[in-house]
This record gives structure tokens, sequence and C-alpha cells, in this order.
């Protein structure tokens, strides 16, 4: 029934899309055997687990494939929108960047070919995800992952696969390593969830009114500033990893997935969005890692223990100390009272740089007066 | 025909929206009449007219879809004819042959795409004509799908791709396995065969090992508890997906968790194996990796969501689940892992750092709010000891001049600033000659500058300071200094010196930062609001640290200050600090700047603080004896 209602035109379009596509399978895919036993239906499964739809893109932005299940996130069909160009439904202001997303890189090399970004894209589908009518034009907010597949024999064969999942995502469980925050729009912590004293060190309240580029890492700013500027251009982000201080010291890897909602009161269970409250951020933040020292100081304190280690070598085994310390050599020296003190001393010392090495500088900061 | 059709179009564009706020309908799949020739169109429009009534559409949507393409489209898509009709009734003037031609050329251009994709058509050195090339396309389709034969025509949704293939697709894009775990013990129940590239198992491994055999240590209890039952944790935390708020659960907890849909999202590290497994070998060398591998892990992203089966349908087939519980429901997670890059998040280029690097971030007013650990090897400080003070504290003075000209062109500007060579004191009272380039990160938001990130350049361990060779030295070094500092600093163009003020270095910075926002709020508007509690924490602080500085004439942090300004170790450390100089004195051999200087420049840092630690441990008594360890307090 949908071939009766294909004109000339787009059945043209629709066998180039296919002719496209097989094309670049050939290619690149070496037809697996059949995967046997498959109990769970696993091939239909994929897109409804992550909740998106397929998109194969090609260099010049024509969408040669769409998997069928878009018409589920965007009201359009597949055999609508396949073949056309995606630049005709993504907002201009993005359009750069989907330009740049989908040059080819000259290198081969593997991190470059990996894709990840956010779009607005035109959406036929009312609030209540029913599908509207012409009135109701919404954008809606894609993340984007997935990668490039380069074809040596020709760059018109190239092109990006990308899952487009719409933000922000469903209901999910969050797990005790996540913590939930509100900031103002530039940043500013107005809330924050009390899980943040065990995976962070630090009380909420300490946070108020903090930045969160004061919490991070400074190689990291580049990529928060990403994010912010996601959330202020289309409301919906996903950061990458990045670095979080620590309270006591040393830093986690972090993800946060964050969206600009119409301020609400955390407290109130059933939150109805005020059109004259001022806007927030929300963020959930994942945290993907245990605390990690910067790496100089590991490899300093790994360094001295060592050295005490060889400190306690040389007590015991004076055979040691003939062959490796000429100065011994030279006669017996009984060892002074003084030099247990001292080195003792030089014990302590040492055991006393490893814990300075442990602070953090956020705490030494500003915020904490008592420094001062 | 075609002015019917005309007819409906505008009548039904009266009621329509501006050009800039259409919107595609999705009612009719695709149905777009061909209006190439009257009378099939109007066949085709009356046809159609019914579904279309029937969901309360016009049946101009397809103009409508016309119309919107046409506002940004290119000329090579395909929009059909409906826009023609929409020109047609928009603009009276352009003739007919005008609508004609363009129809015709996008109907060429399609073509000769076509042609292009055809391998048959390519080689061919003149022109094909259409047919001939519709021809062409068609036989190559048949060939396609002749060879295509691992899918059947059979399936009831006939589609572009066969499932297998969009599988492989999916998988391809989002560099993911899928995989089935049961929820009691975490049983791997089924895994797909893309998690060879990933994790460099082979399926047979993981299959009937437990999950957990191959996460992570430390984010176990996560796992588990995005698997496990809710008993352990009455509190539901459900994200809600409008707001992104926590929804206090209302629903009975049982029921929620473990039905078939919840969903779940998290991030766990999960084991993968260095060595590519192939499938042939798998058997030996599955064993012997397993034992050498050392532990790398790499981060997942699993997404999915629970669900569960009637476990008499699993009893057929091997990858059933074992034994079978009381209750008839085999619940578990299926989700997709999606793997994060291996590497670390990609460095921004203004921001890459090279050994003899370092980075630093002042505040506005040029105090010190993160010190890379490396500034520790160079400079000697420790980070919380340059933590709040002003850069300016450690600039030497023949460069204060050009530093605080920096200074205030970064902060207007959003480019990176390069400062000239210029002397930074260390702690020893030496000097290095750094380079910096300054970029200041402004916050998207309020446009307000955060920051000033500052990436720090070694360019050479300045040795001309006498050595400190014993504490009369140390205190000479410091008398020396603070004759330096009896002269007045050099005028500062901008800088105030109100009567009765000494400057102290710290306030230049603080200055121009005074400078900066006082010149912010005359001329720009309503960020003030965003501007006050920034200020206000900076007044604090100037006063505190003028508070420091007033104690210390000289405004040289020397050893002896450094006990007022670090953490709160207070006591032990103030101790051990003086306690260490005096150490240092007594040895003649010890020679600290020729000791950290130059060889900071060669050696790694651990060697750097092994070169420190020997020298202090080099004595000439005997390190013979054994020292008891247990008589030392270790006060920690």
């Amino acid at each position: 029934s949908v071939r009766a209602h294909l004109d000339k035109p787009s059945v043209i379009r629709l066998t180039l899309s296919y002719i496209r596509l097989q094309t670049l399978l050939k290619v690149h895919e070496k037809r697996n055997s059949l995967s046997g036993l498959d109990p769970l239906d696993e091939n239909s499964m994929y897109l409804k687990i992550l909740e998106g739809f397929l998109m194969v893109l090609s260099t010049l932005g024509d969408m040669i494939f769409l998997s069928d299940n878009v018409s589920k996130y965007m009201g359009l069909s597949q055999t609508e929108l396949m073949g056309h160009n995606i630049f005709e439904y993504t907002h201009p202001c993005d359009h750069e960047e989907i330009r740049h997303n989908l040059r080819l890189t000259a290198g081969w090399c593997v991190l470059n070919q990996k894709r990840d970004f956010v779009v607005r894209i035109k959406s036929a589908l009312t609030h209540r995800g029913r599908v509207g009518n012409l009135k109701s034009t919404t954008w809606k907010v894609l993340h984007c992952q997935g990668r490039v597949k380069l074809c040596a024999a020709s760059s018109s064969v190239s092109c990006v696969l990308l899952t487009c999942r719409p933000l922000p995502l469903s209901h999910t469980l969050l797990s005790t390593h996540t913590f939930t925050s509100q900031h103002s729009m530039d940043m500013r912590f107005t809330y924050c969830d009390q899980r943040v004293t065990s995976l962070l060190g630090y009380r909420p309240e300490e946070l108020l009114g903090r930045s969160i580029y004061d919490l991070c890492h400074t190689l990291d700013t580049s990529c928060l500033n990403k994010n912010h500027l996601n959330l202020c251009l289309k409301s919906q982000s996903v950061s990458g990893r990045y670095r979080m201080l620590v309270r006591s010291g040393g830093y986690v890897w972090v993800e946060s997935h964050s969206a600009v909602i119409p301020g609400v009161q955390p407290s109130r269970s059933r939150p109805r969005p005020n059109p004259s409250q001022p806007l927030c951020i929300l963020c959930v933040t994942y945290i993907l890692s245990q605390k990690q020292q910067l790496p100089d100081v590991k490899i300093f304190k790994a360094f001295i223990l060592k050295l005490l280690f060889s400190i306690l070598k040389f007590q015991t085994n004076p055979m040691c100390n003939i062959a490796l310390d000429e100065k011994v050599i030279y006669g017996q020296k009984k060892q002074l009272p003084d030099v247990k003190i001292f080195k003792a001393f030089i014990l302590k010392l040492l055991l006393f740089s490893i814990l300075k090495f442990q602070s953090n500088p956020m705490c030494n900061s500003a915020l904490d007066e008592n420094v001062k | 025909m075609s002015a019917q059709n005309a007819a409906a179009g505008g009548g039904d564009r009266a009621g329509s929206e501006p050009a800039d706020d259409v919107l595609v309908e999705e009612e009719q799949s695709n149905s777009l009449p061909s209006l190439m020739t009257p009378s099939i169109t109007s066949g085709m429009s009356s046809s159609m007219d019914m579904p279309r009534k029937r969901k309360g559409s016009t049946d101009n949507q397809d103009s409508k879809l016309a119309m919107i393409s046409d506002a940004d489209m290119e000329d090579d898509q395909n929009r059909s004819d409906g826009e023609d009709q929409h020109v047609k009734i928009k603009c009276f003037r352009e003739p007919h042959s005008q609508i004609e031609k363009r129809r015709r050329d996008k109907m060429n251009n399609l073509i000769d795409k076509l042609s292009a994709m055809i391998p048959t058509c390519n080689p061919m050195s003149r022109k094909l004509d259409k047919l001939t090339v519709l021809r062409m396309a068609v036989q190559h389709l048949k060939s396609l799908k002749g060879s295509a034969s691992s899918f059947s025509e059979a399936s009831s949704k006939p589609s572009f791709l066969p499932e297998e293939e969009l599988k492989h697709l999916v998988l391809k894009a989002a560099d993911g396995f899928l995989f089935v775990v049961g929820c009691d013990r975490g049983k791997i129940v089924f895994v797909s065969e893309s998690v060879t590239k990933i994790l460099n198992y082979s399926r047979a491994e993981l299959i009937g090992q437990s999950l957990f055999d191959y996460i992570h240590p430390k984010d176990m209890g996560k796992v588990k508890e995005q698997l496990s039952a809710s008993e352990l944790h009455p509190r539901e935390r459900l994200i809600d997906a409008k707001t992104g708020l926590q929804v206090q659960a209302d629903l009975p907890i049982g029921a929620s968790r473990l039905c078939s849909g919840a969903r779940r999202s998290f991030f766990c590290r999960m084991k993968y194996n260095k060595i590519p497994v192939k499938i042939e070998e798998k058997e030996t060398q599955a064993n012997t990796s397993k034992k050498k591998e050392s532990q790398k892990y790499c981060t997942v992203h699993c997404t999915g969501y629970m669900r569960s089966w009637p476990t008499s349908q699993m009893g057929a087939e091997g990858e059933g689940e074992g034994d079978k519980q009381d209750s008839s429901y085999f619940s578990c997670l299926v989700a997709v892992g999606r793997v994060h890059s291996h590497s670390a998040p990609q460095v921004n280029g203004e921001v890459r750092v090279k050994p003899t690097e370092f980075v630093t971030r002042y505040a506005m007013d040029g105090k010190f709010t993160f010190v890379d650990q490396r500034a520790t090897t160079i400079l000697g400080y420790l980070p919380q000891e340059l933590l709040g003070t002003s850069c300016y504290e450690y600039f030497h003075q023949d460069d204060l001049l050009h530093l605080a000209d920096r200074h205030r062109k970064v902060l207007r500007s959003r480019e990176k600033i390069e400062t000239n060579c210029y002397k930074f004191k260390t702690k020893y009272g030496s000097f290095v000659t750094l380079q910096s380039q300054w970029f200041s990160f402004v916050n998207p938001w309020n446009k307000e500058v955060e920051y000033i990130v500052s990436t720090n350049t070694v360019i050479s361990y300045d040795n001309s300071r006498t050595a400190r060779s014993g504490h009369k030295s140390e205190q000479s070094g410091n008398s020396k200094a603070s004759e330096d500092c009896k002269k007045s600093l050099p005028v500062i163009p901008g800088i105030s010196s109100t009567s009765g003020t000494m400057i102290y270095a710290g306030s230049i910075g603080t200055q121009i930062a005074n400078e900066l926002l006082d010149f912010n709020k005359l001329n720009s508007s309503p960020s003030s609001g965003n501007v006050s509690p920034f200020s206000l924490t900076q007044e604090k602080s100037p006063q505190t640290l003028n508070q420091i500085t007033n104690s210390v004439p000289n405004g040289e942090t020397s050893d002896m200050e450094i006990p007022g300004k670090s953490s709160s170790d207070g006591e032990p450390q103030g101790a051990s600090f003086p306690g260490g100089d005096s150490l240092m004195g007594e040895n003649s051999q010890l020679d600290l700047d020729s000791v950290v200087g130059p060889s900071l420049n060669s050696f790694s840092t651990d060697e750097a603080a092994m070169a420190v630690i020997m020298s202090l441990l080099e004595t000439d008594t005997n390190l013979g004896e054994a020292v008891d360890f247990e008589e030392m307090h270790w006060s920690l």
C-alpha cells in the first residue's frame, strides 16, 4: 500500500537510497554467519533498547537510511524521509555543527571516527506524543552518537552511522552513584542532592552559589563549555566524560545529563512548571570512577613508599650497605643516636609531604575562610 | 485536474501556517500525488481523499510537504509537484513552462544521480537516456536482491534492510553489544556476537558466566542495585522524563522495579581482553589470556529494560536458566552496552601540556584557584601554598609591568594572550623563567569571566641566586629580598597608590580586576545582578589577603609564612618546615638549587623527588643500624 502512494520522484529517491545502502554494506560488512539459535528475537530489540532510531548520513547530509521506527520519534515515516537531506529538517543554527561532524577525517585514527553531538530536529509529534497537525511543529532535541564509515574506494560511499536518541531520556532508576543538582543558567548550584556528600565529599550547602567550573579540572574546561552552550541553545545536553574535584583531593570521572526546565521547587513531587519562573538547569551526574590522584602524585607517593622500604632494607641487611654505599666501607662507624632521631624525622617529613599532596585545591580557595 | 487540485490547495492553505512554521504531516505515508499528468493526479488525489478525510487532514497536505521543503531545500531534492501548485497559486505570473521546466530538471537530476550510482551506467561515456538508466537500475536492483539471499521476502514487514543487516549497522554505530543477564545471580544468559570486537572475549567464554566476574570490583554494588529486587532499596529514585526531577515513587515498589519495561541506565567498568580472541583459537588463548591479563577496564554505558519471561519457556535451549525458581517468572535485564571512548576526553588543543609545562588557573584578580601538581616540582610550592595567593607576589619586579598589562588584556579579550618570558619566584628563593599563555574563560550564560587559564612553559631554571648553604645564608637571602622590596615597587600605570597604603604585589591583581568590573558596570547592562555575588566574594578576599601581607613587610613568601597560609595542619607542619630548613642548613653539601634546579630539567618527576630526598638523607653517618620503627610516633 505504501507503494501505491509513491510518486515517481519518490521512487527514484528511495531507489537511490537503497542502492547506496547496499553498496555500503557490501563494501564494509562481511556477512557474518547467522547467529544460530536466537530465542530472544535479538534483532528487533536493539532499537527498542536504545530508544532511538538509526540514521545513515552521507557526507553531504543526505539521509541515506533511516530505521522505520523514526516515525515514532519524528512523526514522519521512513519512506517520507529517506533520501532527503538532513539540513531540511534541522535547526539552522545547528547546521554548522552538523557539517563539522560530517566531515571525513583524513587520518585513520580510530578516535577521530567517533561522533557525538546534539541537534534540534523538526518533529511532527505533539507534546503528548501523538502525531500532530500543522500547528504543532516542535523542535526535538536529538543526541546523535556513532561513527564514520570510510570507504577507501570512493569517498562518496563513505558515510556516518548514527544512533539518534531524543532527549530527555525516559524514566530510569538512579543508582547510588549518581546525584542530581539544580543550577541557575550560569551553572551555579542552586540545589544539590544529599548524595553528593558521599560521592564527592562536599556538603550541599558548600556548593550552593559555586559555579560548576570551579569544581572541575581545568583541562576539561572545553568539555564543560560545550555542555553549557548546548544547554543554553538546545535545552538538553549530554556532556562527555570530565573530571570533578573531590573535596579531599584528587578527582573522579563523571558524566552529566542535563536539561533546561522552568524553575521548579525540588521538594514538590508533582511539579507544575510555572512559565513565569526563571529557567534552571537540571543535572544528573553519573560517577564513573573512583577517586584518582593526579598522576604525578601517584608516582611521587609510590616512590616515597619505595624509598621507605629501601630504608628499611638498609637497616636490616648490612651486606647491602657494604655493597651499595661506599661511605660505609670506610670503617664501621657507630651510628650516632642522633641519626635515629634524624631518620625518624625524615620519615615524618615524607609522610607529611604525602598528606599535603592529598589536599584539594578547592578547599583552600575562597570557599574555606578558615584557611585565610 | 490540476486546476481542481490547485483550487483545493488554495482553499486549504488559507487556514495554514506561515511558511516558516510549517509542519510535515505524517498521516499518509509518503502519499505525494504525482502531478506529472493531470489525469493521474486527479485519480490519485481522489483515491486518497477518503483516507485523508478520515484522519481529518487536508488533502493538500502534500503541497504542505512541498512548501516546507521548498523553504529550505536544495535543488536536487525531490519534492514534487505539490510545490508547483503552491507556486502557481502564489504567483500567478510565473509561466507554466517554468514550472514544468523545474519539474523536469528535478527529475533529470535524480536520474543523473541514479546513473552515477549504478555500476553499469558509470563507465558509459555518453550520457544515457532516461529509459535506459531506469532499465539498468531495475536490473541492478534485481541483482542486488538476488545476491542478498540472507533475508526472505516473505517477512510481514517489507523493509529496506533485513533486520539482520540493521542489527549490524546499529551495533556498528553504537559500538555496542546486547546482553541479557538474570537478575538473581547476574548470570549472562545471552550476549551478542559483537562483544568479541568490543571486549575481546568470545561469546562462548561469556555465556553462562556471571556478569560480576567481568565488572570492576568497585562497581559491583552499583550493578547489583540495578539488577536486584526491591527489598534492599526501599526508596525509589526515579527520574521524571519531563522535569528530570526525582519522583517519589507512589507505585508499589516491587511491581515497578521488576515489571517488564522498567528502564535501566547506568555506567560500569567492564574488563576487556587486550588480546583479540580469534574464534578458532578461543579455547587455548582464552585460558592463557585470562591468567595473564592485567585487568584493563573500559567504561560501558548500559541502557536497557527489565523483562520477565515465564520460566516454562526457558527450559528448551541450553541457554535457559538452570535452576527454576518457585516464582514463575524469570526476570532479567536486557541491555545494550556501549563503550565510551577509551581515551581521555578530548584535550583542547589550547591546553595541551608537555612535560615541562604546567597549568594554573587564576581568578579574575590573579589569585590562584587551581594549580597543577606538576607545578610543585618546578616551583617548589605545594598547591595549597599557592592557592588564594595572588600571582603578583611571585613575579619578579621587572616583569610586573608587562604582566599587569597582559592581565588587563586577557580580561578584555577572548583570545589567547602570550606573555613574554618572566621570572617566577620559587619556594627556595630562586627564579625560574616561564612563558605563559593566558586565556580567559567566559561563562557562556552571563558572559562573565570565570577564570583565567594559564599554560606555563618553563624556559630555563635560573641559578643566579646564591646557593643557600647554611642558615646564615638563608637569613641573608631573606634580608636581601627584603632589601629589594623596600625599594618602592615600580609605578604601574593605572594602579593608584593612595597615600598611606603601601603597594602590595597582590593588590595589583585586585585593582586590575576591579577596573574590569567597573568598566563592565558602566558599559553593559543588567547583568549587574550576576556580577554582584562575584564581586562580593572578591571584595572579601583582598582584605584578608592584605591582612596577611601586612604581616610580612617584604611581601615575599618565605618559608616562615607558609604555616599561616596553608591548610589546617598547623603545628606539625610548622614544626617540620623550619626543621627541614635547619637540617638543610647543617649540611654544607646540600645545595638545593643545584639539586632541584637543573635536575628537574631533565629528570622525570620521581627522579626529581628522589634527588631531593636522597640529598636529605645523604649524610656522613652510617645507615647501617636498625632503627626501631615502632618507637616513632606516626601521628597522621
